[in-house]
């Protein structure tokens, strides 16, 4: 009997619910008055975006380009019956897109003068036998309004296959490619334009047209260099985001991405995986340690420079682009904003197959952030974590300002780094550009 | 009362490791701490209105007999303290033995103070331990 009677006054973790919502209705007066602090995060649970299934889009479209100066990536077959890198990976490509579950409805165009419809067959027998009647040239600003103006629906997207070779029209226009590109894909006044950049270098087998004419005309029989060539992703923010995860993810290329929103990561403190020092969860029901329960509060109970603290983040990064899974650039783009403290990362790591066989919640992450703490404020802060959106450093390296004697300068596109300043300055309204996402935690003293 | 036992056993220092003091202060302490008192309590019963007035029982009430309950309750709690650790998974520790320890000597304090206020009411042991 009094067995039953102290049994009942035990607790239990699923009894607290009730315990819990009390502090929480309590403590939210005085979060008000704390300075700028973001709503926590921790209490909405954060699905990873990649586990659930999308619905697919409702179209693609595949515009290559059949200009003169794509003859090198596509030449007819010889004698040797040599192919190039481009005709393999873009008739790959094609392939995967026409038996993709991902797209509705595939639809397929050369680009001449204007798009021409093909069927996946004509295309892809194009990318292998290389152009019947190559068009004499396309003006990619023209190009890009007619993408932006009549093939932009909402959940398509259109995919530009091309060198991306854009010669102005005289010496003097080259400073206005920037204005060119970025007036005409706003022409049609899309507000969630987004374009996704992914750079491929191939071998060239063919006559070569540089853009500027002034160093020599057209050079046959080129070239001892690769030559790049892109897929522009064309199309509203989602869509872009959701075709660049369905068919561009596994594609080992330099990529970029203009305007392109991505869900919040999944993500949460990990305070028994590498931890230092006295911390511990200060989200609320914490103690009940729930399956899959995320945590972004930093519970500091003693730090000084002696006893320092270390935490690791989790972060789920599968469902971004392969950019943003990159180390070196999460290491250069990953940053912390806040206030009255030291807190500064001091490692970014991927998962291992030690974290992965992990039995603790840090077999659900792809990467880690460890950030170090000697001093703090004596009141509670926010601390942000954020993914800064930097321009990847490939493509200033895939940039040459004179392209007349390609073999010299190597893999590089004429002007390139001008042609997505213009993109950029359509897809990032506000001055500043925006993050690829952030994280914000908190930073509490320990009660 | 979560702050209570929280302050209360938080005067051996604080939990460790650090990152399992959410389960100890909201999980492990208010645990323990009932289970000790209730335990103190139930045997304090037993001896004094069971054995030593229920079932008449003449030859159980010296000081030596208050004893074997006395020490009887600091084992029990000993052992409550880190089977409760042992069933909330918090992390091996030393500290799971000082924790018991220190709930061993505050059962030995509730039956020590629960025997002063209801000893009076037994027949034959209204006396012991002095």
């Amino acid at each position: 009997m009094a067995a039953a009677l102290l049994l009942a006054g035990c607790y239990s973790r699923e009894d607290m619910k009730s315990e819990d919502t009390a502090t929480v209705s309590k403590t939210t007066p005085s979060a008000e008055e704390k300075p700028a602090a973001p709503a926590p995060a921790a209490s909405e649970p954060t699905v990873p975006e990649g586990e659930q299934p999308e619905a697919p889009l409702a179209r693609a479209a595949i515009f290559l380009e059949v200009s003169g100066s794509m003859e090198g990536f596509m030449p007819k077959p010889g004698a040797s019956a040599e192919n190039t890198r481009f005709q393999q990976h873009v008739a790959q490509f094609l392939s995967d897109v026409n038996r993709s579950t991902a797209v509705q409805q595939k639809q397929f165009f050369r680009i001449k003068e204007k798009p021409y419809r093909d069927s996946y067959q004509q295309l892809s027998s194009t990318v292998r036998g290389g152009i019947r009647e190559p068009a004499k040239s396309t003006d990619i600003p023209s190009v890009l309004d007619t993408l932006a103006s009549h093939y932009y629906e909402p959940n398509t997207v259109s995919v530009l296959i091309s060198d991306f070779i854009y010669s102005p029209k005289n010496a003097g226009a080259i400073p206005y490619i920037k204005t060119d590109i970025t007036d005409a894909l706003n022409r049609a006044g899309r507000s969630d334009l987004a374009v996704s950049v992914y750079g491929y270098t191939s071998d060239f087998h063919g006559t070569y047209y540089p853009a500027l004419k002034s160093g020599g005309a057209k050079r046959a029989n080129c070239c001892d260099t690769d030559i790049p060539y892109y897929f522009w992703v064309i199309g509203p923010a989602d869509a872009v985001r959701r075709f660049d995860a369905a068919l561009l993810s596994k594609q080992p290329a330099q990529q970029a991405h203009f305007g392109v929103k991505y869900p919040k990561p999944a993500s949460s403190l990990l305070s028994k995986f590498q931890n230092q020092g006295s911390w511990y969860y200060g989200d609320a029901g914490a103690s009940k340690r729930a399956a899959g329960a995320s945590y972004h509060t930093v519970a500091v109970s003693e730090v000084s420079a002696q006893q320092p603290v270390e935490f690791v983040l989790g972060l789920n990064l599968a469902p971004l682009p392969a950019l943003y899974n990159d180390l070196a650039y999460l290491k250069a783009n990953l940053q912390l904003v806040g206030v009255d403290t030291d807190a500064k990362i001091t490692q970014v790591f991927a998962a291992n197959d030690q974290t992965r066989a992990s039995s603790g919640p840090e077999s659900g992450f792809t990467h880690f952030v460890k950030v170090r703490l000697t001093r703090m404020a004596k009141a509670e802060r926010p601390l942000q974590l954020v993914l800064n959106n930097k321009r990847p450093a490939w493509i200033n390296e895939w940039t040459t300002k004179n392209d007349s004697n390609i073999n010299q300068a190597g893999a590089k596109t004429f002007a390139f780094s001008s042609l997505l300043d213009g993109v950029e300055a359509v897809t990032t309204s506000e001055q500043d550009s925006q993050p690829v996402f952030n994280i914000p935690l908190i930073l509490q003293p320990a009660r | 009362m979560k702050a209570f036992f929280r302050f209360l056993y938080e005067i051996i220092g604080s939990p460790q490791p650090p990152a399992d003091t959410p389960v100890y202060r909201d999980v492990i302490f208010p645990n323990i701490g009932l289970l000790n008192l209730g335990l103190s309590l139930a045997l304090v019963v037993v001896f004094y209105y069971v054995i030593n007035r229920a079932m008449g029982v003449a030859t159980f009430n010296k000081g030596r007999h208050w004893g074997i309950f006395f020490f009887l309750n600091a084992v029990l709690a000993f052992i409550i303290a880190i089977w409760q650790a042992n069933a909330q998974q918090a992390t091996e520790h030393s500290y799971i033995y000082w924790l018991a320890t220190w709930n061993a000597v505050l059962g030995m304090l509730w039956f020590f103070l629960f025997s002063l206020l209801l000893r009076r009411g037994s027949t034959n042991a209204s006396t012991t331990p002095f």
